[in-house]
């Protein structure tokens, strides 16, 4: 049975899903308001847009797609969502019918506007790096301060009621990369193996996904959007799938090989499978960010690949993980932040093998009281995809 | 994020055809006195340096710089192992990479002695690009909207080929959506499959589940089952060209006489219509068929940084011409409201 038949009828799946999405919403704004009075703020002015939308979602519960949003929330738990495009507006009315959208056509000036009018108050913008840059001057003119580092400890250290829908969008991870390695069969381009899993989860709820794929060997260094490369027996086809089901991402990377895999891509792979393992093991509230990627790193340098673990071949060991598919924080040696139960992570060594290619293996996982409870289930194996010959 | 299909193909775009769009824009800017052009892109407003260079980010930001006389220069917070996608679809381009974009941007704007730079867009600029920039040059950063709309409402063949391309990916979605559906799924699992498989960049789906209770679209789970009359609005990006296609169906595919009387009336509404001042009139000129209302209109066209921007709407005329527009439309008819989109791609693209 395929993800798009779920066994619960779908009027109890859909509610039960909308009442749970608005429950975390509600729990989150809760938890803004707090933060808001702790720090003394009356007002704070959040930007969003599909790319960087964390921040306008923890407040508005909206995903955004097109165009630029601001969410304007006070200290009392309002709510009002600008949106420079109607359409988009109109979409908000129907998936956030509580909340108080408002389309403009000039989001800088109407914004500002209703900054000055609570000008006398303490009020704080975040992100202050993607705020634009019109509506930054007004702030600075107003004395507005900069929230960013109080958002960004709220969308690292989750809820309980976070956390269960995280819990509840990891399966769908799993059944993701199921949907993408039946469809690497040789003879296929890249973008139609993304067309499946994109197909499927549409079918089964997700709203968006973050994906990149490599296909090829020694001479790949690293995962891109499809560019049209065709699957070719012995190529290896890498990916990171995240799916989002209601603003929560899940991250999951496997590698697979078109055919059987040689003794050198086997070779690889069981070693990116050690340092996974390492780093995984090394999570627990206490260390640091950079304690897990020197687990995964010492790996790969015992095994005399330790050029491979720097900014030249990868980019991160690993990352969180919420209402952005790669957020704070970054596990990399030279991050000295502190693990905490609750966070979110993804523990991944991906990186370049000198005789392989460039390999990806990841899991997500809740940092729990003690350990990872570690979300996705998939194996972590070395895949193989179909040749033309065994899917005829 | 962009999932689908990012490459460079000459026949979609050819290196000479972007190359003349630069040329145009260095007159331009001569023309207005700048010694630059600074246009910013990431993966939502992707449109302005997609038509300047052809390239359009999956995910992340970067500018993209214009010298009135030296090669353009594009800097990403992409790390180097993307140096090697971003040059195979960015081939115009010298490539650079930092974390801090701006800084970069600022240093050779201070390395040319650039005194005026214009930027489209300049207060929706990200403030900690602008603050890097600003950190590092004294130039002049002006507003150049006005100057860059004006390029792009200039009718491009490329373009226009590239938007009878896209809109024939949606029509051909459309065209595989099941006979038999009940759910939201059904309709948008298809349409997703079809329009990635022919090599869709990206693909948006929003659905009114049901005309009879709400005609507002929406990106409704694939569980809610269709009403009797239900709308799909479908938007399409192929080689960065974006369009819309809105239709309206009944869930069994049964003959709608009002749907069909909507569809023939808005095909000849788009194969006459243009795209500028007097659309209004023109609307109001060719009533919709007897039974039918037109309640709403609006008009999207790229001229910034956006790929479809509205720029005109039901009680106000557009202000000038556009090339690539899409015109979408919502009328009522005996059995409900009827949703439809095109873009105005003449007769053949308005069917």
């Amino acid at each position: 049975m395929g993800w798009s038949k779920m066994s619960l009828p779908w009027r109890v799946e859909s509610e039960m899903m909308v009442f749970a999405s608005h429950k975390v919403a509600s729990v989150r704004l809760h938890r803004l308001t707090q933060a808001m009075a702790d720090t003394g703020l009356d007002h704070l002015v959040l930007f969003g847009n599909a790319w960087q939308n964390d921040y306008l979602r923890y407040a508005a519960d909206f995903g955004i797609l097109e165009g630029e949003g601001i969410a304007l929330v006070g200290r009392d738990g309002s709510v009002t969502l600008y949106l420079d495009d109607r359409m988009e507006a109109e979409r908000a009315g129907v998936e956030c019918p509580d909340l108080c959208v408002k389309a403009v056509r000039d989001l800088v000036a109407e914004v500002g506007k209703a900054l000055a009018r609570i000008g006398n108050h303490k009020v704080a913008m975040a992100p202050r790096r993607h705020m634009p840059a019109g509506l930054a001057m007004v702030g600075s003119e107003l004395g507005c301060g900069d929230a960013t580092a109080v958002l960004d400890r709220l969308l690292m250290l989750k809820a309980d009621e976070e956390l269960e829908a995280i819990r509840r969008a990891a399966h769908l991870a799993d059944a993701g990369y199921d949907v993408f390695c039946r469809a690497a069969v040789a003879g296929r381009a890249d973008y139609e193996l993304v067309a499946q899993t994109e197909s499927f989860f549409r079918s089964a709820g997700v709203d968006d996904n973050f994906m990149l794929i490599g296909v090829g060997g020694p001479e790949v260094r690293g995962m891109t959007p499809p560019v049209g490369r065709v699957l070719a027996p012995g190529d290896m086809v890498t990916t990171e799938l995240t799916p989002c089901v209601d603003g929560y991402y899940v991250q999951i990377c496997r590698t697979l090989v078109v055919g059987d895999p040689s003794p050198v891509q086997q070779d690889a792979f069981d070693l990116f499978h050690r340092a996974m393992v390492a780093g995984i093991d090394a999570v627990a509230p206490g260390v640091t960010a950079a304690d897990i990627a020197r687990a995964e790193n010492a790996v790969f340098r015992a095994a005399g690949l330790g050029d491979y673990v720097t900014s030249e071949y990868t980019r991160v060991r690993g990352h969180g993980l919420g209402l952005f598919p790669d957020t704070k924080p970054h596990i990399l040696e030279d991050v000295e932040t502190c693990i905490e139960a609750g966070m979110v992570l993804i523990v991944h060594p991906n990186t370049y093998h000198p005789a392989a290619g460039y390999i990806v293996l990841g899991d997500s996982m809740i940092v729990g009281p003690n350990a990872a409870e570690v979300l996705t289930t998939t194996p972590r194996r070395l895949f193989r995809g179909g040749t033309a010959e065994a899917s005829s | 994020m962009r999932h689908g299909l990012i490459q460079w193909r000459d026949e979609n775009l050819s290196q000479a055809e972007v190359q003349t769009r630069q040329d145009h824009i260095c007159a331009a800017l001569r023309a207005a006195g700048l010694d630059a052009l600074l246009l910013y892109t990431n993966h939502i407003r992707s449109g302005a340096v997609t038509w300047a260079c052809g390239f359009t980010p999956y995910w992340s930001d970067a500018l993209w710089l214009l010298p009135i006389d030296a090669r353009p220069l594009f800097v990403t917070a992409l790390s180097k192992r993307l140096g090697n996608w971003i040059a195979a679809t960015n081939p115009t381009s010298e490539i650079a990479h930092s974390p801090r974009p701006g800084e970069l941007i600022g240093a050779r704007l201070a390395a040319l002695k650039a005194r005026r730079v214009g930027v489209v867009e300049l207060d929706r600029l990200p403030a900690g690009l602008m603050a890097e920039i600003t950190n590092v040059t004294d130039a002049e950063l002006i507003d150049a909207t006005t100057v860059f709309a004006a390029l792009r409402m200039q009718p491009d063949a490329s373009e226009t080929r590239l938007t009878a391309r896209t809109d024939a990916i949606a029509r051909q979605a459309f065209a595989a959506m099941p006979a038999h559906r009940v759910r939201v799924g059904d309709v948008t699992e298809a349409l997703e499959l079809s329009a990635r498989l022919a090599g869709a960049e990206e693909i948006y789906v929003a659905t009114a589940p049901d005309l009879a209770s709400d005609a507002r679209l929406a990106r409704i789970k694939g569980g809610v089952p269709l009403g009797e009359r239900f709308a799909v609005r479908l938007s399409v990006a192929f080689a960065g060209t974006w369009i819309r296609r809105t239709e309206t169906f009944t869930r069994a595919d049964t003959p709608a006489p009002d749907i069909y009387c909507a569809r023939a009336w808005f095909a000849d509404v788009c194969a006459t219509a243009v795209a500028g001042p007097g659309l209004q009139e023109h609307l109001v000129s060719k009533p919709p068929p007897e039974g039918l209302r037109l309640d709403d209109w609006l008009l999207e066209a790229p001229c910034a940084t956006r790929p479809l921007q509205i720029v005109a709407e039901h009680g106000m005329d557009p202000v000038m011409a556009h090339a690539n527009a899409t015109i979408s439309v919502r009328l009522t008819g005996p059995c409900g409201p009827v949703i439809l989109a095109r873009p105005l791609i003449g007769p053949e693209g308005a069917g």
